[in-house]
């Protein structure tokens, strides 16, 4: 998502993990640790404020 | 390749009907139990400020399902537009509303019909004076530089083109906007 931010004209592109994010059912936290699933803060800056 | 086209269209609609009716179920039924936290106890999780939950709709936390916290670094200043992608029932938007004050506005989009209508109805209950729209988040219903934030929880993901989504979020950003969301990521 980092990229397509990027390409689309944002800019000041900051992410940072979502420390507590987790899945309840274990079995889908399992899944998605092994498919390297993690929640994302991103914030970024549209060009040609003031 | 017209074939792939129409493959893709298929499973696109399919898929947007299952979130439609995963996402409707947690609202009829926030008492359930899904493969995701839920409600109170994600808002909690996720560090949302105690009093604001405690002074909004129940319904609108009770049906809380997000991936994170868009308004620890949102910086929403009294008098913003703010665009929150995804609103479902409306938490996160009316939450906003309490920055942008009696001179901003908030603008709730979403897929779903009775959502956007459930969001309205908890906006209304908290006095907020949010703005809600049916639409999807590849063709935003609004005009161009519009917006001064956009805020998005936990639905970017969802989408199957991604790329429009993000360039529709610059599109109705006004120069300067920014955009603070929070979604899943693959690193596969």
């Amino acid at each position: 998502m980092f990229g397509l931010l990027e390409e689309s004209g944002f800019q000041r592109i900051r992410s940072a993990v979502v420390p507590n994010f987790r899945f309840r059912k274990i079995a889908t936290q399992n899944s998605a640790e092994a498919y390297g699933v993690k929640a994302v803060m991103m914030t970024a800056e549209k060009p040609g404020g003031d | 390749m017209t074939g792939s086209i129409e493959a893709q269209a298929g499973l696109e609609g399919e898929f947007k009907d299952e979130i439609i009716r995963m996402y409707q179920n947690v609202a009829d039924n926030p008492e359930g139990e899904f493969h995701f936290f839920h409600g109170r106890q994600a808002a909690d999780m996720f560090a949302y400020d105690a009093h604001s939950l405690d002074e909004a709709p129940q319904g609108a936390v009770a049906s809380f399902a997000v991936v994170g916290n868009p308004h620890l670094r949102s910086n929403v200043q009294p008098g913003d537009t703010v665009l929150d992608l995804g609103s479902s029932a409306g938490l996160d938007a009316i939450i906003a509303s309490r920055s942008t004050g009696p001179t901003g506005k908030v603008i709730g989009v979403d897929l779903n019909p009775s959502m956007y209508l459930k969001a309205q109805a908890h906006a209304a209950a908290s006095g907020s004076g949010m703005e809600c729209h049916e639409g999807r988040m590849e063709s935003i219903p609004l005009t161009d530089e519009s917006v001064d934030v956009v805020i998005s929880n936990g639905v970017i993901n969802l989408s199957f083109q991604k790329r429009k989504v993000i360039e529709e979020m610059f599109r109705v950003l006004r120069p300067g906007g920014r955009i603070s969301i929070t979604d899943i990521v693959s690193a596969k």
